[in-house]
């Protein structure tokens, strides 16, 4: 399919989803929506660089809560409508990604992880020693209570994570096609042979740094108007990580679709089991799912039905 | 068509019979929270949830609030502030219920707040520090006896305690976490170290993840303080105690914010090492502190706390967590409904008795007036829990109004 026809459907689906969702009366929806649409978000931009380029990114907390961050510093020194928020969120968690990809460039499997871990550690300390954005007391956001046309602020945070979806998706579907995303699968698949053919891997790793960085933080822009109190423990929270690695590993890594299923799956359950078996047992359904699918289905949800569908055109 | 007949007939019958029934039910009074039940603040968490429960059964087996049955809907907040703003939303536009309480801590207050603000709703927060500061609610109330200025109050009574002590300490060094309690409690001590015109030898944070605490003890020891005030976290109010222990710290008084001194499992945990230091607290089993139902209240949530798990002793979220509901049953019963603003206005303009002694609200949602007591260990031996149930191991040093010993010093010389 070209791309200006898939960029076409999926903001046709974006839109019709959201229309959809207005007939839903109450807005706990929009609120459970938000989230899941996040990690659609957050486990798309982790794919850029975890699935497409194999290098596993640990520190997706970091990028997501500088992009939150970026936000409540924004908010203090002058109010911005949000969409501007996200988009400078994306330039600094993006200029981040890009001074990471240099200072790891040597840096590959678990050492590259460790390396993205330790950012995160390191970051969490800055934030918490800042105080103009709250330090560690956290910061308070007073958001408004309505907004002109959409009515209610969950709504419009909704409207937004949706085009950031949509966008990212997008985005994710268009490097798996190009060159670019060419060159992300050989250095995925092997990395000195890559260069040896020519291909250069270290403009590429950065461009795959940079580009996942960016998309993180813009997921985490909002999140300040969505939790109205962030404070660097929550900003930094582990389960960011735990999810958007978790998403493509069961949606699938290889491939756009396989993180957004993932999301969709995982991320439902989740807000479904905050409010019905209502415990921590959710990271425990994470762990559980993860171990399932390691063992039943190592390429994903994806990879499970490639492998049913392969296996029944065998059979004809 | 006879067989058809007979069906329609059968079914008339059994709407008709079922009608008196549906008319005569009583649908109950709802009331949501978000409550940590997991994570980091469970143990309070849990300890809350068995008081509102406690709660619950005692005014059902009254006849119910406004002669409906309570009906508690609470989810699980995993210590978690981003899932905060979905449980609410659920709790009153899918649950649709009649009140809401809010779940312990600061950070899993907020969250809440434009929510509950949308709606309209009163809000009784458990134990958060200052939420209101920023959202100037005036339906919203703090179960948290630290006054107005919650920076000053929580932490003078330990410097007026402290000055009391022979020989009249000249210095102080002050530490705490990198967290958010910690630093407003660090803030507040320094206004007062100056007031007192007391001298700075140490003034430092410490990251939350810290582990090992014995360097940081080392370091203050090496100054030389009168004073150490400590502002702490559970995990690190262990870590301070057993590192003071074993590095002997020579202070004439050691102690201050330390949150955790107050939970069963510390005090069983630290047992003998707690002899000597002087922390806050909410309540302790004495004869200034007997308030009309708090006995009956201990009587009825010890023994199920041991059961469900929470902290045996429940003497400091527990009975606030109850005084909250008892509050909320007062407003609602006196206003004769749930018309949130009348409710509101209601709690505003009343001082309760309650529990947990006399609660009178100011504008800003939190006591009027300042009641954090600050006691001093003595006498503990070993670890059994039994003897912090009996007045005496936790003495009173202030607040005068509450106070039952004087302070004892140094605290070096002080077996623990």
């Amino acid at each position: 399919m070209a791309a200006k026809r898939f960029w076409l459907i999926a903001i046709l689906v974006g839109a019709v989803f959201f229309g959809l969702s207005l007939l839903v009366p109450n807005q706990y929806y929009f609120q459970a929506g938000y989230v899941v649409l996040q990690y659609i978000v957050l486990a798309t931009a982790w794919n850029i660089l975890g699935g497409y380029t194999g290098y596993v990114n640990f520190g997706v907390a970091a990028f997501f809560a500088l992009g939150a961050y970026s936000s409540v510093a924004l908010y203090k020194l002058a109010p911005l409508p949000l969409p501007v928020l996200i988009l400078i969120a994306g330039i600094v968690s993006g200029v981040v990604g890009l001074g990471m990809g240099y200072l790891t460039l040597r840096l590959r499997g678990a050492f590259f992880s460790i390396a993205t871990l330790a950012m995160a550690v390191v970051m969490q300390t800055l934030i918490t020693n800042w105080d103009y954005v709250g330090g560690s007391r956290g910061a308070y956001i007073l958001r408004p209570a309505q907004v002109p046309i959409l009515g209610n602020y969950i709504v419009y945070l909704f409207l937004i994570m949706l085009i950031l979806a949509v966008i990212t998706i997008g985005i994710a579907r268009s490097i798996e096609r190009s060159r670019l995303g060419f060159g992300f699968a050989a250095i995925r698949d092997d990395e000195q042979a890559a260069e040896a053919a020519g291909v250069p891997t270290l403009r590429l790793k950065l461009v795959a740094t940079t580009l996942s960085g960016a998309l993180m933080g813009m997921a985490g822009a909002p999140l300040p108007y969505y939790v109205t109190y962030l404070d660097p423990a929550s900003g930094f929270s582990l389960s960011y990580a735990v999810n958007s690695i978790a998403m493509p590993l069961i949606g699938g890594m290889t491939n756009w679709i396989g993180p957004l299923i993932g999301a969709l799956f995982l991320g439902t359950i989740q807000q479904l089991a905050t409010v019905t078996i209502s415990s921590a047992l959710n990271l425990l359904i994470v762990g559980l799912l993860l171990v399932g699918f390691v063992v039943i289905a190592p390429n994903g949800i994806v990879g499970l039905f490639e492998r049913v569908v392969e296996r029944a055109r065998g059979r004809r | 068509m006879k067989r058809v007949l007979c069906a329609w007939f059968g079914a008339v019958l059994l709407l008709a019979g079922m009608a008196p029934l549906t008319a005569g039910a009583v649908e109950p009074i709802k009331i949501g929270f978000g409550m940590a039940l997991t994570g980091g603040l469970a143990g309070n968490g849990k300890a809350a949830l068995v008081a509102i429960q406690i709660w619950r059964d005692e005014i059902n087996a009254k006849g119910g609030l406004l002669g409906r049955p309570v009906q508690l809907i609470y989810y699980d907040d995993q210590t978690n502030p981003a899932l905060v703003p979905g449980i609410y939303t659920k709790l009153l536009d899918v649950d649709k219920v009649d009140l809401v309480i809010s779940g312990y801590g600061t950070n899993l207050q907020a969250p809440a707040m434009p929510i509950i603000m949308q709606h309209g709703m009163t809000f009784i927060g458990l134990f958060g520090l200052d939420v209101n500061h920023q959202f100037h609610y005036d339906r919203f109330f703090q179960i948290q006896p630290n006054g107005e200025d919650p920076s000053i109050s929580s932490i003078e009574g330990f410097f007026q305690a402290a000055m009391t002590a022979k020989p009249t300490p000249k210095t102080v060094a002050m530490v705490g976490a990198d967290a958010e309690y910690p630093k407003v409690a660090l803030e507040g001590a320094r206004k007062i170290v100056k007031q007192l015109g007391l001298k700075i030898v140490y003034d430092r944070s410490y990251p939350p993840t810290t582990v090992d605490y014995t360097p940081i003890i080392r370091s203050i020891q090496a100054t030389n303080p009168d004073i150490v005030y400590v502002a702490s976290y559970p995990p690190d109010s262990a870590g301070m105690v057993h590192a003071a222990h074993e590095v002997g710290l020579k202070a004439t008084v050691f102690g201050g914010g330390m949150i955790g001194l107050q939970f069963a499992s510390l005090k069983q945990q630290l047992g003998e090492m707690l002899n000597g230091i002087i922390c806050y607290d909410m309540y302790v089993p004495s004869t200034t502190m007997n308030f009309p139902g708090i006995n009956e209240f201990l009587a009825k949530y010890q023994p199920v706390a041991k059961e469900e798990g929470a902290d045996q002793l429940g003497f400091y979220l527990p009975p606030f967590a109850y005084a909250a509901m008892q509050i909320l049953t007062q407003a609602v019963e006196t206003t004769k409904g749930l018309d949130q603003g009348k409710i509101a206005e209601y709690i505003h303009a009343t001082e309760f008795d309650t529990v947990v002694g006399h609660v009178k609200f100011a504008a800003n949602g939190e006591w009027a007036k300042p009641r954090v007591i600050f006691v001093q260990y003595r006498g503990i031996k070993g670890n059994d829990l039994e003897q912090f149930k009996k007045p005496g191991t936790a003495v009173i040093v202030a607040p005068a109004e509450y106070k039952t010993g004087d302070v004892e010093a140094p605290y070096s010389a002080i077996a623990h």
